[in-house]
This record gives C-alpha cells, sequence and structure tokens, in this order.
C-alpha cells in the first residue's frame, strides 16, 4: 500500500519533473552529467566507438606485423616510438597490442557499447517507462566505465607498456610483477581498469532488471515485451552474477600480486630472479574464476545482438517473429547454460578429464538453442515482404555469422578435437566470427535501425550499403582461411610465423588476410563518417514511426525530451510482433484490440 | 491505508512472535553446531567425522534459510519474486561441485606426478611458537634459497 | 485510469502500471545486488574450498582458534570465542527486523532504540574480529606468512592463513559498511526524513544488507572454524 503510493509516487515525479524542462538545461547537465537515459546511452555509445577504433586499430597493426614479418615501416617508429625500433613492432609490443586489442573489444566495446547502449536507450522506450529506475545509478554506471577507460588508456602510456599476457590475464604473468615488462604497471592499471568497469557493469545491470521488472508501463507483461528487452533483461543477469565471480578472482590476484600470497602461484623459478617462495597455490584456479565469467561474457556480449536482430528482422519482414515463446526458451537455456559450461575453455589446462567431459556433454547442448534461433530467424523470413534496409542487411548478416561460427563451436566443444585445436588460429576463427563479428553486426543493425529515434535523422542508405558489403565479405576472408591455418596447428599470440618451417606456407595467406583487415578498418571510418555527418546533417525523419514499427519506442515524439512521452504513457494491448495481422501491415503495441478482430494470429 | 491500520495490533503480535521464534532456533542450531564442533575435535575416525561436517553443513543451511525466509523477509514477498531470487541461486551447485571436484583432481594429479609435492606432505615439522613472524618469514627465504639452489644443481647436471 | 480493456482482463496475475511484485524497485535493487554479492563470497568460500581440495594436509582450527581475551596465555579454548562473536551478530540481525518491524508501524522511537543496538551490535562484533585479527598477527600469521602446521603434523603452505585474512577481511569490510550505512540511517531517523516521507522503506534496504552481512558470517563461520 505505501509501496503503490511511492510508485506512482515516482511516476508522477518523472512526468511533472521532467516534461518540460527542457530550455532549463545547461550544456554541463544535458551533454554531460545527464540522467536521460537516451543521452547516457549516446555516451555509452560515441565512448564504445573511440575504443572500437583505438581496438580496431592495434589489430591493424599486429596484422602489419603477420602479414609483413621482415619489412620495416619507418612510420611505426615515429608513432609508437621504442614500442618500434628500426619501423618494425618489437615482441613487446606485439603482445601487448593483442592484449589491449582483447581487453578493449571485449569489455568496453562489445559490452559496454552495445549492452550500455541499447539496454539504456531501448529498455525505459519499449518497456514504457519515463528513464531508468534509478537516473542516478545510470549516470553513475557510464561515469564508472569512463574512469575505467581513461586508467586503460593511461596503461598505453607507461614506461614498462601495457599488460601484455593477454586479455585473460592468467597467471603468473599477470600474477608476478617481474615476468614480464607488462606485467608491471600495465598490469596495476589494467587490473584497476577492469575493476572500475565491474562497478560499472553492475551498476548498470541492476538498474536494467530493476527496469524490466519493475517500471513497465499497463498492460505490457512480461510475454508482451519485445524480444530486444528480454535479450537485455538476460544479459543483466548474467553480468550481476557472473562479474562479481571475476572481481573476487582479481581481488586473490592483487593479493598475490602485493602482498605475497600465494593463491595462484606455486612452484615458480623467475629468470634472473631465481625460486619464489610462493607454495600450494593454484593457477588453474584462476583459470575456473576467470572462465565463470569468460563464458557467460560472451553471452553478455552476444544476446542484446540476437534480440535486437529478432526485432529488426521481424519489422523488415513485415511478419510477426517466428516462435516469439520458443525464442524466450532458448534466450533462458542459453543463460542458464552460459553459467554451466564455463571449463571447456580449459580443456588442456590439468583439467580433470572426467570433469572435462561433462562440461564437453554441456556445452554441445548449447546447440540446441541456438539452433533453435537460427530456425526462427530464417523462418521469419520465409515469404516475408523483405524490406533491405542496412539494418535489415546487418541482421541478416548477423545470423549467416552466428551459423558459421557457431557450427565451428561445436568441433571446439568437443575434448578430443580441443587438444588439436586449442590455442591455434580456429579457435580465433571461431570466436571472432561468433562472437565479435556477429555482435558488431548486431550493433551496426541497431545503430542503422534505431540511429532515427536517437538523433532525428537518418544515415546515409548508400554508404550503409558499402559499408555493409564490404564488411560482410571483409570479416569472412580475414576469418575464413584462418580456419585452415589452425587445422594445420599454426597457434595463436605467436609473433612471426616465418622462422618457422610449418607456417612458411602460410605468408601468403597472412599477407592476403592482413590487406584485407586494412580495407575491412577503413570502410568502418566511412562508417563513423556517415554516423557524425548524419547526426548533423542528415536527412531529417519526418515521420513519429519510420519504420512501420508496433514497439512503443515510436510513439514518442521524434525528439523525445527527458521523459520520452510528453503527455501519459501509453498503455499496451498486445504483444510487439502484430504484421500482417487481418490484412493490416502493422498494429502498434498501443492500439486497443478490436471487437472484430482474430485472437491469435 | 485505514485498512491497513485496524489489523496493524494483530499483526503486529504475529510478526513479534515470528520474530521471538527465529531468534530461539537460530540459537538453537548455533548452539547444536558448537556442540558437534566440540564433540568432533577428539574424535580421530576420517568417516566419523566427515558424517559430523556433513551434518554442520546441513545445519548451516538451515539457519541460512531462516535468516532469508524470516530475518530478510523473503518468505512474505511474492512467488514470482522469490523465484527470481531462488532460481539463480541454484548455479551455485554446479559452481561448488565443479570447483572442488577439480580441486580434489589437481591433489591427486600432483601427488601421482609430482614426487616432490607428495614427500613435502610427508614431512612432520615442529610447530613454531609465538611472535614467530620473523622466524618465519626467515624460514621461507631459506625455503626459497634451497629451492633455488636446488634448480640451479638440476640445471648444472643437465 | 479508466480504460480497461479485453487485454487486461487476460492478463494474468499482473496488468502493469505498478511494481508486479508489490516491492519499491530500491528493494528489487537491494535484493539483486545482495545477490551479486552472493556471487562474490561465494566465489571466495568456493576458491577456499578448492585449494584446500587440492592440498594433501591443512591446519587445524581448533589448534589455532583457541584463545580468548583477557585469559591466561596458552588457554586452550577451541570455537569460545569465535561463538560469542556468532552471537553477536544473530542478536544485532534480531535488533535489525525489530528496528525493520518498529519502521513499518511507524514508530520513530522504536526505530531509533534498535538500531542503535544494532550499531552496538556490529562494532562489537568489527572489535572482537580486530582483536582476533592483532592476536593472530602476535601468533605471526598474517598474508603470506603461516606460523601453524597441518593437522597430521606436516608443514602447511601460506594459503591458509591467506584465505583466513582475505576472506574474513572482506567480510568485516562489508561489517563495516553496514555499521556505516546504519548510523546513516540512524541519523536520517533522528531527522524525522522518514516521518516525512511517510514510510521507513530505506530502514528495511539497510536491514536487507545486514542480514545478508549476518548470513555470510554463518557462512564464513562454518568453513573456517568448524569444518
Amino acid at each position: 500500500m505505501s509501496h503503490e503510493a511511492t510508485l506512482h509516487g515516482h511516476d508522477s515525479h518523472g512526468h511533472d519533473d521532467h516534461g518540460h524542462h527542457e530550455h532549463h538545461d545547461t550544456f554541463l547537465t544535458k551533454y554531460v552529467f545527464s540522467q536521460d537515459h537516451k543521452m547516457i546511452a549516446k555516451q555509452f555509445l560515441i565512448t564504445g566507438m573511440v575504443w572500437a577504433v583505438l581496438g580496431g586499430l592495434m589489430s591493424v597493426l599486429f596484422r602489419l606485423q603477420l602479414g609483413y614479418p621482415d619489412a620495416s615501416f619507418p612510420w611505426l617508429e615515429s608513432i609508437l616510438g621504442k614500442w618500434a625500433k628500426g619501423g618494425q613492432i618489437t615482441p613487446e609490443a606485439y603482445y601487448a597490442l593483442v592484449t589491449t586489442h582483447g581487453t578493449v573489444l571485449v569489455f568496453f566495446v562489445l559490452t559496454a557499447g552495445l549492452s550500455g547502449t541499447f539496454a539504456n536507450f531501448l529498455i525505459p522506450l519499449q518497456v514504457g517507462a519515463r528513464d531508468m529506475a534509478s537516473p542516478f545509478m545510470n549516470m553513475l554506471s557510464y561515469w564508472f566505465f569512463l574512469a575505467a577507460s581513461v586508467v586503460m588508456l593511461s596503461s598505453m602510456f607507461v614506461e614498462t607498456g601495457p599488460f601484455s599476457g593477454g586479455w585473460t590475464a592468467y597467471p603468473p604473468l599477470s600474477a608476478l610483477g617481474d615476468a614480464s615488462p607488462g606485467s608491471k604497471t600495465g598490469m596495476d592499471l589494467w587490473i584497476i581498469a577492469m575493476a572500475l568497469f565491474v562497478v560499472s557493469s553492475l551498476l548498470g545491470g541492476l538498474n536494467y532488471i530493476a527496469t524490466i521488472l519493475n517500471m513497465r508501463t499497463k498492460g505490457m507483461s512480461m510475454t508482451r515485451l519485445p524480444l530486444t528487452i528480454w535479450a537485455l533483461f538476460f544479459t543483466a543477469v548474467l553480468g550481476v552474477l557472473s562479474f562479481p565471480v571475476l572481481l573476487s578472482g582479481f581481488i586473490l590476484l592483487i593479493f598475490d600480486r602485493n602482498f605475497g600470497t600465494s593463491f595462484y602461484l606455486s612452484d615458480i623459478f623467475v629468470n634472473g630472479v631465481g625460486a619464489l617462495s610462493n607454495e600450494g597455490g593454484s593457477a588453474i584456479l584462476y583459470q575456473h574464476l576467470f572462465w565463470f565469467l569468460g563464458h557467460p561474457e560472451v553471452y553478455i556480449i552476444l544476446l542484446p545482438a540476437m534480440g535486437m536482430v529478432s526485432e529488426i528482422m521481424s519489422i523488415n519482414s513485415r511478419k510477426p517473429i517466428f516462435g516469439y515463446m520458443a525464442m524466450l526458451g532458448s534466450l533462458f537455456a542459453i543463460a542458464v547454460l552460459a553459467f554451466l559450461v564455463w571449463a571447456h575453455h580449459m580443456f588442456v589446462t590439468g583439467l580433470n578429464p572426467f570433469l572435462g567431459s561433462i562440461f564437453v556433454l554441456l556445452t554441445l547442448l548449447i546447440a540446441v538453442p541456438s539452433a533453435i534461433k537460427v530456425f526462427n530467424w530464417l523462418t521469419t523470413l520465409w515469404r516475408g515482404n523483405i524490406r533491405f534496409t542496412p539494418a535489415m542487411l546487418f541482421a541478416i548478416g548477423f545470423v549467416s555469422l552466428f551459423i558459421s561460427g557457431g557450427l565451428t563451436g561445436i568441433w571446439l566443444g568437443n575434448a578430443a578435437l580441443d587438444i588439436h585445436l586449442h590455442d591455434t588460429y580456429f579457435v580465433i576463427a571461431h570466436f571472432h566470427i561468433v562472437m565479435g563479428v556477429a555482435s558488431m553486426f548486431g550493433m551496426f543493425a541497431g545503430v542503422y535501425h534505431w540511429f532515427p529515434k536517437m538523433y532525428g535523422r537518418y544515415l546515409n542508405n548508400s554508404l550503409g550499403y558499402i559499408h555493409f558489403w564490404v564488411t560482410m565479405a571483409g570479416a569472412y576472408l580475414i576469418f575464413w582461411p584462418m580456419h585452415y591455418e589452425g587445422l594445420a596447428g599454426m597457434p595463436r599470440r605467436y609473433f612471426d610465423f616465418s622462422i618457422w618451417e610449418s607456417f612458411k606456407q602460410f605468408a601468403e595467406l597472412n599477407r592476403f588476410i592482413s590487406t584485407v583487415s586494412m580495407i575491412v578498418f577503413a570502410v568502418q571510418i566511412l562508417f563513423l563518417i556517415n554516423f557524425f555527418y548524419s547526426i548533423f546533417k542528415g536527412r531529417k525523419v519526418t515521420t513519429q514511426n519510420p519504420w512501420e514499427a508496433n514497439t512503443l519506442e515510436w510513439t514518442t515524439p521524434i525528439n523525445p525530451g527527458h521523459g520520452n512521452w510528453p503527455g501519459e504513457i501509453p498503455e499496451v494491448h498486445r504483444w510487439a510482433y502484430d504484421y500482417g495481422k487481418d490484412g493490416k501491415d502493422f498494429i502498434p503495441q498501443d492500439v486497443p484490440v478490436g471487437a472484430d478482430e482474430s485472437s491469435s494470429h | 491505508m485505514s485498512n491497513h491500520d485496524s489489523h496493524s495490533a494483530e499483526h503486529h503480535h504475529d510478526a513479534i512472535a515470528e520474530i521471538k521464534k527465529v531468534t530461539i532456533i537460530l540459537s538453537v542450531l548455533t548452539i547444536v553446531e558448537l556442540i558437534l564442533g566440540f564433540w568432533m575435535i577428539g574424535i580421530t575416525s576420517e568417516g566419523m567425522r566427515l558424517a559430523i561436517k556433513g551434518v554442520i553443513v546441513i545445519l548451516m543451511m538451515a539457519k541460512a534459510f531462516y535468516i532469508v525466509a524470516y530475518f530478510m523477509h523473503l518468505k512474505h514477498e511474492i512467488k514470482n519474486f522469490i523465484m527470481t531470487v531462488i532460481v539463480p541461486l541454484a548455479l551455485f551447485i554446479w559452481f561448488i561441485i565443479a570447483f572442488l571436484s577439480d580441486g580434489n583432481s589437481f591433489r591427486n594429479l600432483r601427488n601421482t606426478y609430482d614426487p616432490h609435492f607428495k614427500e613435502q606432505s610427508t614431512i612432520k615439522v615442529e610447530e613454531k611458537h609465538h611472535g614467530a613472524t620473523h622466524e618465519a618469514t626467515e624460514k621461507h627465504e631459506a625455503g626459497a634459497a634451497e629451492k633455488h639452489e636446488a634448480t640451479e644443481k638440476h640445471e648444472a647436471a643437465h | 485510469m479508466s480504460n480497461v480493456t479485453t487485454a487486461s482482463s487476460e492478463a494474468k496475475w499482473w496488468g502493469g502500471g505498478k511494481s508486479p511484485f508489490n516491492v519499491e524497485y530500491g528493494k528489487v535493487m537491494m535484493w539483486y545486488f545482495l545477490m551479486s554479492d552472493a556471487f562474490t563470497f561465494g566465489a571466495f568460500l568456493i576458491s577456499y574450498g578448492t585449494v584446500r581440495f587440492s592440498t594433501n594436509g591443512w591446519p587445524d582450527p581448533n589448534k589455532v582458534f583457541k584463545s580468548f581475551p583477557f585469559a591466561p596465555e596458552g588457554v586452550n579454548a577451541p570455537l569460545v570465542f569465535v561463538s560469542i562473536m556468532t552471537f553477536i551478530l544473530i542478536v544485532s540481525s534480531v535488533t535489525m527486523v525489530l528496528a525493520v518491524h518498529a519502521g513499518k508501524m511507524m514508530d520513530k522511537k522504536g526505530v531509533v532504540r534498535n538500531m542503535i543496538w544494532t550499531i552496538i551490535g556490529g562494532i562489537a562484533f568489527l572489535s572482537c574480529q580486530a582483536w582476533e585479527w592483532n592476536h593472530l598477527h602476535h601468533e605471526g600469521a598474517w598474508w603470506g606468512v603461516n606460523p601453524f602446521i597441518n593437522a597430521d603434523g606436516t608443514a602447511s603452505s601460506t594459503n591458509f592463513t591467506n584465505f583466513f585474512f582475505t576472506i574474513t577481511g572482506f567480510h568485516g569490510f562489508h561489517v563495516f559498511s553496514g555499521v556505516v550505512i546504519n548510523i546513516v540511517m540512524l541519523i536520517m531517523t533522528l531527522m524525522n526524513k522518514f516521518e516525512e516521507r511517510g514510510h521507513y522503506l530505506m530502514i528495511e534496504k539497510a536491514g536487507l544488507y545486514w542480514h545478508f552481512v549476518d548470513l555470510v558470517w554463518v557462512f564464513v563461520f562454518t568453513c573456517f572454524y568448524l569444518l
């Protein structure tokens, strides 16, 4: 009773307070310390883009080394200094680039940039809320992310370089300062940045969950939520339950680094230092703790993309999503399985083989919900009246990549095959296609689709098509050949393959991959130009609902203010996928059910 | 609101009675745990100790249940809300089984393939006395030096 | 809102427009925060278990935690001191429930009285922990140093003390922040903040946190002192 009073209190507060005070905002409160979820989403998106460019540039640099191991590029020395003595990247710099590329892309771009952007932007708009449950915590979430970004960025400018032991930060390289140059200050900063990042994602995740559960508008029952919201909900749940475990692992790591403990260390001899006194620890323990987060993290990256793709695909096929409840069930199954399969990353670490076989079984089970999703997407396309917008193309591209990358996951999930394929380019090909590029495609689809809602203007379509086709072809040209290299045993994280007889044959192929990666990177710059040009000069949106979609965000004004709806929040009367029903092209969620309307689709 | 007030006196008594009841249950459970703990000191049989430890773990879970259900009031929330809290906690089952069994397997592997590890866990040592911080550190360093020497010898032999 | 339609009649247990759980959003958030914190502590305790399982010997807690403040040197009183700590925390949890209950009754005096007792309980627990840490430190135990030997008389790795100090330290940090939160709540109560708002929901949320701290102690106590 008193609860209800507070809830409604919050509601009317949001309305009265935020409805019409746009002109009171200063630059600082509107763009910097904003508590409006839409602005916070844009902050996440643009910070994520900055990181994507940096992370992509890093990959171009180390691809340069892999493609042209003997060549020397004097301009490299002028930008990297001592890290590229004589125009060639040093091994230390190479490892630092690989590590930072992984960390940045996985956490800062595809976690914060993807779910940070779209969870913030879409959750209140699509569930029908004025803002997040706690706008203040939402703002803090972005600021913790920015602090993490600043610390991570600063680690690149320290004397001993950024951390260079791989994005997974396995001990002893991460636990011993003497292990390598990057394990010194670089690692301290890396761990601080990651701890800040965990705080950011917890603040955000709690907010997303509370908003989805508690702040839905009248009539918006859980089974009427668009699939985007469901996907973002499970993403938030995964984050809230798995990031704390990473935090625990990092706390133990900090103690190992600084306070003489040996949680992860045992019987270690460091060249030039001697035998260490650490005894009784277990490096495998760290890997368990890391991958207990690490595997759900893969789905934290992938699920938002899946949700957005479902939504975009249904809208642009002008058909209801096929198997809504099956989509929900498979999302739930993936979220649960995400927590049960972590040790499939550790088959060759000395994991108990019997335990490993259980992990194989659980891992292969993921194929079931994944296949359900794929078939549902394909059936949604089937005989649809498809509109090939850039967003739709990226959504279809996502499905293509998800299939080709997912199938190799079945190979890698088998412990027996994994012994051969572990730590080879096969793994790189697998996770880049299924997690990296596929999620990037989901993100692009989301940006192209919701750009009109974000900025009230359209992105340029022609540039969008060029962006899509080059990226799509490039993604396959880069990563497909890597499967063959991996099957031939070519290991990841090696600095120079030209000195091995067995891998010399791949010199041409490596050069080809490097060249394509540079072209693809250049096309992403084209997208950025399109993005920033269109914010200011793009074609203006003139109708409230440009894609003729059903969800609630298109019932707001073209440029919604803080509080989203100028009047009352619309009430929801139906699910989000009434396309092509009763001869009508689409029926938005806030349209009441007509008397003569057929009961189901 | 008026509806709320008229029932409040009755509700008040119920709630206080419940708090009293749960306090007594928690105290009794803790006392039983402690009695088992004291009893275990004198027992040397491994199987018996393991059985007592099992009972203690069950009592621990019971205590946790009473705290969460009554003190944290979860039992009086809506069922769906209870489920959103209980279901994710089920992840702990596999979390615990997998971690502990892999820890156990790591010990077996080391006992089988690492003679040094096995040997270290059979040598009896004297218990140290108060104020042993410095001694302990020195001992540790000495141990490290010894290991260092051993490694050097090992390398020299090659 | 009068726009009841056929659609809302088919909604099963919730029609929207208010919290489906009849719980304020802050309480929902607190619950899920505690869930995530449970995974932090869970990861610590499970790591402790994993390392213990991967080691051949482990010190006997009854030989390590056997002293008592003001008792003569060499006293053998296992479990006594820690049982007092446990009871302090349980009693402070009970007073916290009473404070939450008083809050629901809008009984400001009851809230103040019980919050003061809870804070005293928290400080008493922290003092006990400080004494125990200090005592163990004097015996030569610290992060990276372990003066105790295994129950079977063999040399022990430092992970016994490493985990003990890390986990009880992390729990103590939670108790400390709980005490700080409770003090803030007490001050807000005395300033009539909650009377003005018409509800004591903040006390309930602080209560959830405090009970969680007690709950974690149930596990820490069992894992380190009994098993």
